[in-house]
């Protein structure tokens, strides 16, 4: 919100306070100011110039020539301006001057052939309005050579302040200068009200009825009769264009202004506008539809809050006015509506129609129930200053359960033990009366303080300790630099986790992160995909069911920047709906599990000087897989299948299994599926379910005796029919084997015409020993030549010479 | 017998190995002493033979004899090979030696474990929740009422009406103290959702590291003196720091860490809009509300909590300038960390 230094200063004297220090101040007291612009540093080098002569550019139909005096001396400037004209009092920025608008320097320019010193500034230039038709043509009354801040009082400081949404109270410049008067210890001046009325009373001219008490606890009216509706002056436009405000007309203008004074939403009715002269609060029952003086006609929800008349609605209450009351050119009586609404009744509504106002801004935060009634006679007061027109006799206060200000208990004791730090009693009760809240001393160590109406976001003792807090300021909490041991036991649930990106890292991994929010054919490639209800675009709209489609996409993008090779990995979460389930209303409605990936693709090894190209395949992924398994101890737990007949992702694949649960699974992806993501090599992918593989007990590791007698090592290859399995071989041997061989590894494998089509050559090396003795060559050697034996007969295999 | 043969053989050995001239020379040794049939093996075959209680001492001598015999033919191999590569190939040490991938973690992951580090050594557990929350977790139980305007500080992305993406990782603070009785000393780190349009500064997605302190005389002081003691850990020592009051709905007082910007230095520059600051975490002392709907006693205990953005961090300490740069996976990018 923008708040102006010298509108302040109306409610607070802040003589020799600098300007730094107020921000300061502000800022650290929860009030951060944001930004702020200082008009005295932006204008210091404009100034009112006079335009002498001007006459055409000789090279250039739209340029003028102009000769400009700041009072002493005359300078040569080119404009572009249609306006300007001989005689005019104009903004003259001098070579130097930096222009707010683009922020850029005034230079000595040659245009067309013809010198320029300076510039004649066009408003929007100036960022002191909208208008860039022409130039800004000054009184012509103002001192040529006068500095232009000095000229226009353009004297003040706009300040940005984000006021949080706990901060109603703040967000009106009484509300900033009360914060002050605590941050330095000053008097808050309120303006005050006095009203000459006429002889028309309120009641014979209006009437108003709260028929949703609920959400209308108050409603406060004034009438102001025989206005005239002008342009407001030029103070007024000021104060409202300052804080970035349209200046409209004066009632609206003062409505504004006195919104922006004191923090109350106003509303100006033309009074012969509503029929009955009666203004009805109550609640739509189902939908209506109504236009609102923007001209637009809006959709209302059932039990919106609603300001009629005796023939329908005129306003949604606290979000804005409709076309059919708002005051025009010609209005004559005004009615003023100050009310206080329910927070979240123009909450819902203003979500709802997507309305945010100054006015439901301020309602749906908070607004003082008790300053309604002011708020409406200052408005009035102003409309009969500025506006003409009088005061009809008396208001209207429908206020049916008055609420009062709230009493709170506050322990010094419990300030120490929150903050850490004791502060005096006596400084303690000044910031509360500064803050506008009154004390009673009830003990050594209680307090009773009353919370005003305005402050909304006061409602237990701990909100008064904040308020202790953030006003002594922040800075005077001590900062102990220690922390109390605590023995109990320390958790990491990350640590799984973390242990598996060192690993993945190992096998020369390098780790992505995905957004989970994907388009409807990502996510639905792999799962019952979870809908986001309010997506910001189509292409995030679903939940990913799997890490896949997210990383090849990936894949994709690398591909598109020249980069092919690729080994990744991916540490997720993935959202699937259960079976039956269509919406979520529960926990149990959905899955959400951590999965890693490992995605491989292009070459593992590029031409080398010593070596050629070797392109990732399937025995890569499954070699990384294997390893990573035996590395967090699962090597001798899961099971492997083995499919070579395709499912809806994979071409081929391979599946972990512990038990009866996949715990993982993956192999080469499809082609028609990398199709969908344009990718044109192949890609091998493995998932990995976290969540599953955390749940299987680790046997714990145990020493194992290191081998101090000599292995014996032989091998042997076989011609096998072509379709024999490496494994159905390996295992054969095992299990037929003596006791003594340990271990079954295959070292050659080829296919080749002299061993025959449909044939193929597995060489086999077998590993004997026994930890407790030296094997004799005739035992394993019985062992060798039986296996020999068995394995020509079992697979029809013919053993290799030598 | 036995023992004699042993000596004679090793004796013979020696002799021949004497005369090697080249390697097809030394395999001819190898295969004649060490073959299957090979006179080692015989002498093997032999000990079967002799009396039971000579056995261990002829075994051991034999094995003692093949051993020596295994490494003197190793040794000499090995002298043919290099001899060979002198003589063949003039090593040139200049050229680049073999590739070998070490992958890394994500920069985001990185700059997670450092802070997670820090807080580790002060005593903090770490514990995870769910990304996918309910309305309750998110916002209820954090003292955000349904039709707050404290709502719109964090756009949201619904899932369902009770439902939605967690859009920050104080939720897993109350999945915390819902299982268990304080003391409570834990951070939370995770991945959390905001409905914003994506731009240069600002992602619909980003990450979060949550910290809860919770015991009978938690203090704001005590607050200042952890995150000051973070912060100069992280961002060095002699780093300038200020605490500013805000509002977030679960912590009362609340306020806002800043550090002098590390761009400008504290003199002021487009990063940090001309005030010489830069925000680093929220943080405050946890709201009596927030205690009560987690059956906690607010009388009795105090505790503080606070939480930090790990995009905006990383983007700070490693200059990048566009957070979408984290989430496109450029492996140039990747490999950079």
């Amino acid at each position: 919100m923008k708040i102006s230094l010298n509108w302040l200063k109306e409610y607070i004297d802040l003589e020799g306070i600098s300007i730094q220090d107020i921000i300061n101040k502000l800022t650290m007291s929860g009030l951060e100011v944001e930004d702020f612009v200082n008009q005295n540093e932006k204008f210091k080098n404009f100034i009112v110039g006079y335009v002498e002569e001007n006459e055409k550019h000789p090279n250039a139909d739209k340029l003028t020539i102009c000769k400009v005096t700041d009072g002493k001396k005359s300078y040569q400037v080119i404009c572009g301006a249609p306006n300007v004209q001989k005689g005019q009092k104009v903004v003259y920025a001098p070579i130097g001057t930096i222009i707010p608008k683009g922020n850029f320097e005034i230079k000595k320019a040659k245009i067309r052939g013809v010198e320029s010193f300076g510039m004649i500034c066009a408003e929007d230039e100036l960022g002191l309005g909208d208008d860039y038709t022409g130039i800004m043509v000054l009184d012509s009354n103002l001192k040529v050579g006068q500095k232009l801040s000095d000229a226009l009082e353009l004297n003040n400081v706009i300040m940005e302040i984000a006021i949080t949404p706990n901060r109603p109270d703040a967000l009106s410049h009484i509300g900033v200068a009360r914060d002050l008067t605590a941050l330095f210890d000053k008097e808050l001046k309120i303006p005050e009200v006095k009203l000459n009325e006429s002889d028309i009373d309120i009641n014979d001219v209006a009437s108003i009825v709260i028929e949703d008490e609920e959400n209308c606890p108050r409603y406060s009216a004034r009438v102001v009769t025989d206005v005239k509706i002008e342009e407001s002056p030029g103070w007024l436009k000021q104060r409202i264009s300052g804080i970035g405000l349209k200046p409209v007309n004066n009632i609206v203008d003062i409505t504004n202004f006195v919104m922006f004074e004191c923090g109350q939403p106003l509303h100006a009715f033309d009074l012969d506008r509503l029929e009955g002269k009666k203004i009805i609060v109550k609640s739509t029952k189902g939908k209506t539809k109504f236009t609102t003086l923007d001209s637009k006609e809006r959709e209302l929800l059932p039990d919106t809050l609603m300001i009629c008349d005796d023939k329908g609605d005129v306003a949604i209450a606290g979000i804005m006015g409709g076309e059919n009351s708002e005051i025009y050119q010609d209005t004559k009586n005004v009615l003023i509506e100050s009310a206080y609404f329910n927070p979240s009744s123009i909450r819902r509504a203003s979500k709802h129609l997507q309305m945010s106002t100054d006015a439901s801004y301020r309602f749906e935060r908070g607004t003082d129930p008790g300053n309604t009634l002011y708020a409406a006679e200052r408005t009035a007061q102003l409309i009969a200053k500025i506006a003409g027109g009088e005061i009809a006799k008396g208001s209207i206060d429908v206020y049916p359960k008055k609420i009062d200000n709230k009493k709170f208990i506050l322990r010094h004791n419990r300030v120490n033990k929150v903050l850490g730090y004791k502060i005096s009693k006596q400084h303690t009760l000044k910031i509360f009366n500064r803050l506008g809240m009154k004390t009673t001393e009830l003990s050594e160590d209680e307090i009773e303080v009353t919370v005003p109406t305005f402050r909304v976001d006061i409602e237990r003792e701990i909100d008064l300790i904040e308020e202790i807090a953030r006003i002594s300021g922040y800075d005077n909490i001590p900062t102990i630099p220690k922390i109390s041991i605590s023995l109990g036991l320390k958790h990491d649930e990350t640590l799984f986790t973390d242990r598996i990106r060192e690993y993945c890292n190992a096998l020369g991994l390098y780790e992505l992160i995905n957004n989970p929010l994907q388009p409807k054919h990502f996510a639905a490639l792999t799962g019952n995909a979870i809908e986001v209800s309010n997506p910001q675009s189509i292409d995030m709209k679903y939940l990913r069911t799997s890490l896949l489609s997210g990383v090849l996409n990936v894949v994709t993008r690398n591909l598109n920047r020249g980069e092919k090779n690729l080994a990744l990995f991916e540490i997720g979460n993935i959202f699937n709906l259960k079976k039956g389930k269509k919406v979520v209303s529960s926990f149990n409605d959905f899955d959400e599990e951590e999965i890693l990936i490992f995605v491989l693709t292009g070459n593992k090894i590029e031409r080398e000087w010593y070596s050629d190209t070797e392109s990732f395949n399937f025995y890569d992924i499954k070699g990384m897989v294997n390893s990573f398994i035996d590395k967090i101890s699962l090597d001798n737990l899961l099971n492997d299948s083995y499919y070579t007949t395709d499912n809806s992702i994979y071409e081929y694949y391979l599946t972990k299994f512990f038990k009866d649960r996949v715990i993982g699974n993956g192999g080469k992806v499809k082609d028609h599926v990398l199709k969908q993501f344009d990718i044109d090599q192949d890609v091998y992918c493995f998932e990995f379910n976290l969540d599953a593989l955390k749940e299987i007990p680790v046997v714990s590791k145990k020493y194992a005796e290191l081998l101090r007698y000599p292995r014996i090592i032989l091998d042997f290859a076989f011609i096998f029919d072509k379709e024999t399995k490496f494994e159905d071989v390996s295992e054969f041997i095992k299990n037929k084997g003596s006791k003594l061989l340990k271990y079954v590894n295959v070292f050659d494998i080829f296919e080749s015409k002299e061993i025959g089509d449909n044939k193929k050559s597995i060489a086999f090396q077998l590993e004997y020993y026994d930890s407790s003795r030296t094997l004799t060559e005739n035992e394993v050697e019985k062992d060798f030549e039986n296996l020999i034996k068995l394995v020509s007969k079992k697979f029809n295999a013919k053993l290799r010479g030598n | 017998m036995l023992a004699q043969n042993t000596d004679k053989v090793n004796i013979d050995f020696l002799k021949d190995l004497s005369g090697v001239k080249n390697a097809d020379d030394l395999e001819q040794i190898r295969i004649k002493y060490l073959g299957r049939n090979g006179v080692i093996s015989k002498l093997f075959n032999q000990l079967k033979h002799v009396a039971i209680e000579d056995k261990p001492a002829l075994g051991k001598n034999l094995n003692l004899l093949r051993s020596e015999v295994t490494s003197q033919i190793e040794k000499l191999k090995s002298s043919f090979v290099s001899q060979k590569s002198k003589g063949d190939l003039q090593m040139d040490l200049t050229l680049p030696g073999k590739k070998y991938q070490i992958g890394s973690k994500h920069i985001l992951t990185q700059t997670l474990d450092e802070i997670k580090s820090i807080f580790k050594e002060m005593g903090f557990s770490v514990h995870v929740g769910p990304e996918l929350e309910s309305d309750y977790n998110n916002f209820e139980a954090l003292n955000f009422p349904k039709n707050h305007p404290a709502r719109d500080m964090q756009d949201t992305f619904f899932i369902s009406k009770d439902f939605l993406l967690r859009t920050h990782t104080s939720p897993v603070q109350i999945r915390l103290m819902e299982n268990m009785k304080p003391p409570v000393r834990a951070i939370m780190p995770g991945r959390v959702y905001r409905n914003e349009a994506v731009s240069a500064r600002s992602f619909c997605m980003f990450h979060q590291v949550e910290g809860l302190y919770v015991d009978t005389d938690v203090t704001f002081a005590e607050l200042k003196g952890t995150l000051v003691s973070f912060a100069s850990q992280f961002y060095g020592e002699d780093l300038k720091y200020r605490f500013r009051p805000s509002y977030f709905p679960f912590t009362e007082p609340s306020a806002e860490m800043d550090i002098t910007c590390f761009i400008c230095k504290g003199s002021g520059c487009k990063i940090c809009k001309n005030t010489g600051w830069m925000e680093i975490l929220g943080c405050g002392m946890v709201d009596p509300n927030v205690f009560e709907n987690v059956n906690y006693d607010p009388e009795k205990y105090t505790g503080y909590a606070f939480g930090m953005g790990i995009e905006r961090i990383a983007m700070l300490k490693y200059g990048i300038t566009d957070i979408r740069i984290f989430f496109e996976n450029d492996i140039r990018f990747l490999k950079q960390f």
